[in-house]
């Protein structure tokens, strides 16, 4: 107990700079109490009857305080408001006494059993055995809370579930074996409908235009039937319906050219394991216009699929990744093969199971049950009797799959820790909530050996393999899980706005460049704040032609500098943003203003009162001379809209200029574009710039909410009132470095949240 | 039509990297044997929810009784006139939460589809919880016999983006088999196909893998207890959770092991998701029709879209996102159009019933002897508010359901009264579902 107490002292300590002054009750008094009291009640909510200076117990009405005045929510407009040092003061003495009260009883919350969602599923059967799986076509998609989809709640069991986790581990087991009952596959990689194919494409041969890349798992050295699908659009000149001759086409397999026999199916031998295979269209006029001829008759002329069959005339699993990572010993004689195979499967379930399990250990042997039944199954003998050891370690893989221990984040609790205790999670669990946070994966073996050491919670060596971590290729799911989540880049999947200009190119290249941009900050270390007011941002061609910014040529995502007037600068300016909070067919102010308070400054609105009419759109198909930002207005003229839309709607407007594609515009419609307004706390706007400017003048709210989501998804759970503290304790031990990605991580690392448990109580 | 394609995501198409496990030949799964046919017909039960409501008078027909004129949304049900059923006048009060306060707030959307089976109310909070739907309840009366309790499926993906305080599960799920177990509902076909038939080429590789499946859940089976030991409670009910659900499992491939049918003709296994909805919904409810048909299920759920879906459907002449349009301001012309997707999708569901119609079933039809539910939750899209509600029955519940007539109750008749009349035609005799007040009489 002594060494736990210890701990949360010294993670706490972080926010060292508390001063022990009380808040002043008779501020409280005299700007809050006067509508938050037992009679007006003003937001259902009263003060009246609370102790300023005796927070504990009330935290969840005093952080709600705390946020609204920080946020400069409250006190509204229309009341006196307190001198700007004196509600800093009395803010400070708040969160202060705040943060004493976590410190005195500190209670890093209790996280539900975690089980592992789709993307971990899919990293750790990648760490696992060296195969990539389409984990979309395999498992039922989780549910998300909180803004992620790694919220312990919510990731519920369901007999789907099962049913796919028993399938799944069925087929990846004989994947990663290249097990001899694989039977025929066909798989069809299709280029999507709203992609146009006129233009080169990044990391295909030039001279060819359109086209895609894939990556394919061939499960046996055998032969495959591939077959590419061309546009049925026209030739020019030629009738509609008839693509391109096969000539035309530019196939490779891992780089090297190959002649396809036909339109039908080309017969290839491929050895087992990853390859990749390319297709293309080759240009062949340079006459200016005939692609455009084209795209306006047919759309998107070029590939539309590939599609791979087999194995037909297997003649062996051949040497993959898979198999090199999973068989790591090979039996010499039939008395060997028991031993090897305790060897191979203690090896993986260390790894799946994320702590050691010795070859000898008893647990090994109902898996070692599973191989003995697939080692005599008939099914697997080949004639002369070989290929029985392979196929018991294929059963005993799938097993160790299907286990709960794989598939669930198991934490005990102690016997000897009191319920409503806070205790420290073993070195073993906590690695695990390491890996699973930076890489959505299981624990590599230097991880696992290091907690295994009980060593892992020393603080030197944690943050080392936190620098690690970060440092590996792995940390990628950093961009693709947490990031894509916070910024709302999945969403981009869905959006679909009204405008000639759009396409699946420009939205992957908006996605691309809020990734690289993010990818950079945390390669790099750089501040958080650079997502707000970054110099630099990428594009390639079709990119800087949409945010016209002149002389790139190509398909490449390239880093470019941008001038600090630059509109580009930030996610401010970056068409994923843009795009996502707008309505299809026009931008929403609103939904702009509305995203800019929850994910930058930290202060989501309410939800409409009931008996409001949120509606503005539908006059919008009269030809009523009138903009939407008049519309906007109008409706603002009713005070109950009012209180919210004149926190959200000036900011949303700042950002005018860009149209619901995030085009740079200067009129909308016929109407000039109105950029000018006044943020809720005097400051005045009038574009994307002075926006921009006003939200990086306050880097610690924007730095405050990174740190936010960025527990919320390392915890898995969402936050309560008593993890506020330690949000504040990590954002203000990161700001001296202004912020940079490695801070905020260290940071959460060391929150009690993140290293520690509250027991659960009797129920 | 069944696709043999599968999708490629967005993401992999330009760079291109992504591999995937890829789907076996089923040419050899088709069989010709005849069919054994059971004695007594089984009632088959579903539901399929549409968001944002309809234009209600566009919808509701003015007449009742027997001899009433079709109106142009419902016109695509008159064909089946007989084995039609429309249901006025019902509410569905916790779509604006407890006490059917909130009355027009955004929520609503929210809440909406969670509300459309269960008529409960959907709990604000991380952890989802809201009440068994009719359909799960309808699942443990005709469902345990048959290897699929129920299918759930959807058209669109599940959104990951959800209105704060509320869990995605209510966006996501109509079907909910106890207050905190929202089913995933399908969206891709391929997946739904190898849930119904199984994986594998021929009928012993099939049996093969079901065996090899059994072995490995009844090994975690005996395991599972020795795992609960320093759990905290609540990961321990979530163990159990877990436990029964993988016996449901087992349950399963029993039944399909003893009730595998060589009579019907399987298709090609469908790769992916088609590229239109259109072809889409087709394809989810060829689905549907054939494991009613070949007795894998008697329960199933389609939503057609998920609320605030901002699907265009260019098979109509409109070109405004949904949700959007569902917002019309009372305009005229605004409604009309509303209307004109309105129509569109009752099509789509006309297929549903046309398919269930040509389908024999005994001494009778698949519709004959199904009970089928359509409609929202929503009344005007406009005002998000939940009462009068566009619901429309389908089928003759193997002579439960006397079709032919539209049926007006009082006005804010709870829509629960419906689902608790329904159930009870499928023979769930319960006394109470939902908020129910009491038992309709249809």
């Amino acid at each position: 107990m002594k060494s736990i107490l210890a701990t949360a002292a010294t993670v706490m300590a972080l926010g060292a700079t508390m001063t022990a002054q009380a808040p002043d009750a008779a501020f409280l008094q005299q700007y809050c109490v006067t509508c938050h009291n037992d009679r007006v009640k003003a937001g259902a909510l009263t003060l009246a009857s609370l102790d300023v200076t005796a927070v504990d117990g009330h935290v969840e009405v005093w952080e709600k305080v705390v946020r609204k005045l920080r946020t400069g929510m409250m006190p509204p407009e229309g009341v006196p408001k307190p001198a700007a040092a004196a509600r800093a003061a009395f803010t400070g003495a708040l969160e202060a006494a705040l943060d004493r009260a976590a410190a005195r009883r500190p209670d890093p919350g209790t996280p539900a059993l975690h089980r592992l969602n789709r993307a971990e599923y899919a990293n750790a059967v990648r760490d696992l055995l060296a195969l990539d799986v389409d984990v979309a076509a395999l498992l039922p998609p989780d549910d998300s809370a909180a803004g992620f989809d790694n919220i312990a709640d919510v990731l519920g069991v369901s007999p789907a579930l099962i049913e796919g986790y028993a399938a799944a581990a069925a087929s990846i087991s004989r994947r990663a074996i290249g097990s001899s009952t694989i039977g025929l596959d066909r798989t069809t990689y299709r280029m999507p409908g709203d992609v146009s194919q006129e233009a080169h494409v990044d990391g295909l041969p030039l001279g060819t235009r359109g086209g895609f890349v894939i990556t394919h798992t061939f499960p046996l050295d055998a032969e495959y039937d591939l077959q590419v699908g061309q546009a049925g659009g026209a030739r020019l000149g030629g009738p509609p319906g008839a693509g391109p001759r096969t000539e035309d086409l530019y196939v490779t397999l891992d780089g090297v050219r190959i002649t396809l026999q036909g339109r039908g199916a080309t017969r290839l031998k491929v050895a087992a394991g990853p390859h990749t295979i390319a297709a293309a269209s080759v240009v062949r006029s340079h006459a200016a216009g005939a692609d455009g001829v084209f795209h306006v008759e047919t759309r998107t002329p070029g590939i539309t699929q590939v599609t791979i069959a087999g194995p037909f005339n297997p003649t062996g699993p051949g040497d993959t990744p898979s198999r090199r990572r999973l068989l790591v010993c090979t039996p010499s004689s039939a008395a060997d093969e028991l031993t090897c195979a305790r060897t191979i499967l203690s090896t993986l379930a260390t790894r799946a199971f994320r702590r050691p399990v010795a070859p000898s250990s008893a647990e090994l042997d109902t898996f070692l049950e599973f191989y003995r039944r697939g080692r005599g199954s008939l099914v697997a003998l080949k004639p002369n009797g070989e290929g029985g050891f392979e196929f018991g370690i294929e059963r005993a893989v799938a097993r160790i799959l299907v286990d709960p221990q794989f598939l669930f984040r198991f934490e005990r609790e102690p016997a000897r820790v009191a319920p409503g205790a806070a205790y420290r999670v073993t070195d073993l669990e906590l690695a695990s909530r390491l890996s699973f946070f930076l890489w959505s994966s299981v624990p590599d073996d230097e991880l696992l050996g290091v907690a295994a050491k009980g060593t892992l919670s020393a603080p030197a060596t944690l943050e080392r393999q936190v620098r690690r971590m970060l440092a590996d290729p792995k940390a990628e799911a950093l961009v693709t899980n947490f990031a894509a989540q916070w910024l709302y880049l999945r969403e981009l999947q869905n959006a679909k706005p009204d405008t000639p200009e759009f396409d699946g190119n420009l939205r992957q290249s908006f996605q691309r460049e809020t990734e690289l941009l993010f990818r950079a900050i945390l390669r790099e270390d750089r501040s958080i704040v650079d997502l707000l007011d970054g110099g630099f941002t990428f594009v390639d061609e079709r990119l800087a032609r949409h945010y016209g910014i002149p002389g790139i040529r190509g398909s490449q995502m390239r880093r470019i500098e941008l001038p600090p007037d630059s509109p580009r600068r930030g996610l401010l300016g970056q068409g994923s943003i843009l795009t996502v909070t707008s309505a299809a067919n026009r931008t929403s102010p609103v939904q702009r203003g509305k995203w800019v308070l929850e994910n930058v400054l930290g202060a989501p609105p309410p939800q409409p009162p009931p008996g409001v009419e949120t509606n503005i759109d539908g006059d919008a198909s009269k030809a009523k001379p009138v903009s939407l930002r008049q519309r906007m207005e109008q409706h603002r003229a009713n005070a109950a809209c009012a209180s919210c839309h004149r926190i959200m709607d000036p900011i949303g407007f700042a950002l005018e200029n860009f149209d619901h594609a995030g085009k740079w515009r200067t009129t909308d419609g016929q109407t000039p574009v109105d950029a000018t307004g006044v943020m809720v706390d005097g400051t005045r706007l009038d574009g994307v710039a002075s926006l921009r400017r006003a939200l990086a003048a306050k880097p610690d709210l924007f730095a405050g909410v990174a740190v936010e989501k960025m527990l919320t998804y390392a915890l898995g759970r969402a936050l309560r009132a008593q993890d506020m503290p330690s949000v504040r304790a990590v954002t203000r031990a990161a700001a001296p470095g202004r912020y940079t990605f490695s801070s905020l991580v260290l940071g959460v690392v060391k929150t009690p949240q993140f290293q520690m448990r509250t027991k659960a109580g009797e129920l | 039509m069944f696709l043999t394609k599968k999708h490629l995501s967005r993401r992999t198409v330009l760079r291109g990297i992504g591999a995937s496990v890829a789907l076996p030949l089923l040419d050899s799964m088709v069989g010709a044997q005849t069919p054994a046919r059971s004695v007594a017909p089984k009632t088959r039960f579903a539901a399929f929810y549409i968001p944002h409501g309809a234009t209600m008078d566009k919808w509701t027909p003015a007449a009742e009784g027997a001899g009433f004129e079709y109106t142009e949304i419902l016109k695509p049900l008159e064909q089946f006139r007989e084995r039609i059923t429309v249901v006025s006048g019902l509410a569905h009060p916790y779509v604006a939460g407890a006490g059917g306060a909130d009355v027009s707030a955004g929520a609503n959307h929210t809440r909406a589809a969670a509300v459309f089976l269960t008529g409960s109310v959907p709990q604000r909070g991380a952890q989802a919880h809201l009440g068994i739907s009719a359909d799960q309840v309808a699942a443990q009366h005709i469902g345990q016999d048959t290897p699929l309790p129920s299918l759930e499926l959807s058209i669109e993906e599940s959104v990951l983006a959800c209105e704060a305080s509320f869990s995605c599960a209510y966006r996501n799920s109509i079907s909910w088999k106890s207050p905190t177990q929202p089913l995933p509902m399908q969206s891709n076909p391929r997946l739904v196909f190898e849930k119904l038939f199984g994986d594998g080429a021929t009928a012993a590789e099939r049996r093969g893998r079901r065996q090899d499946t059994r072995s490995l859940l009844d090994s975690v089976m005996a395991q599972l207890p020795s795992l609960q030991r320093d759990l905290p409670a609540g990961d321990k009910r979530r163990l159990d959770q877990y436990l029964e659900d993988v016996r449901e499992i087992e349950r399963r491939i029993q039944r399909a092991e003893a009730s595998a049918r060589q009579d019907v003709t399987l298709p090609d296994v469908p790769a992916g998701v088609p590229p239109t909805f259109a072809e889409h919904v087709k394809l989810m409810m060829d689905l549907q029709v054939l494991a009613f048909r070949s007795d894998i299920t008697r329960v199933s759920t389609l939503m057609l879209a998920r609320e605030l879906s901002g699907a265009v459907f260019p098979e109509t002449t409109i070109r405004d996102p949904f949700h959007n349009l569902s917002h019309h301001s009372n305009d005229r012309g605004n409604m009309d159009r509303f209307a004109i997707l309105n129509l569109y999708h009752m099509t789509k569901f006309a297929y549903f019933v046309l398919k269930l119609k040509e389908t024999p079933d005994g001494d009778g039809s698949l519709l004959d002897h199904s009970l089928v539910l359509y409609g929202s939750s929503l009344s005007d899209g406009n005002q998000h508010n939940f009462s009068p509600l566009p619901i429309v029955l389908a089928g003759g519940a193997s002579g439960a359901l006397k079709g032919g007539r539209h049926v007006r109750f009082p006005k804010d008749t709870h829509m629960s009264n419906l689902l608790l009349a329904m159930l009870d035609k499928l023979g769930a005799r319960l006394d109470s579902f939902g908020d129910s007040t009491e038992m309709l009489s249809l």
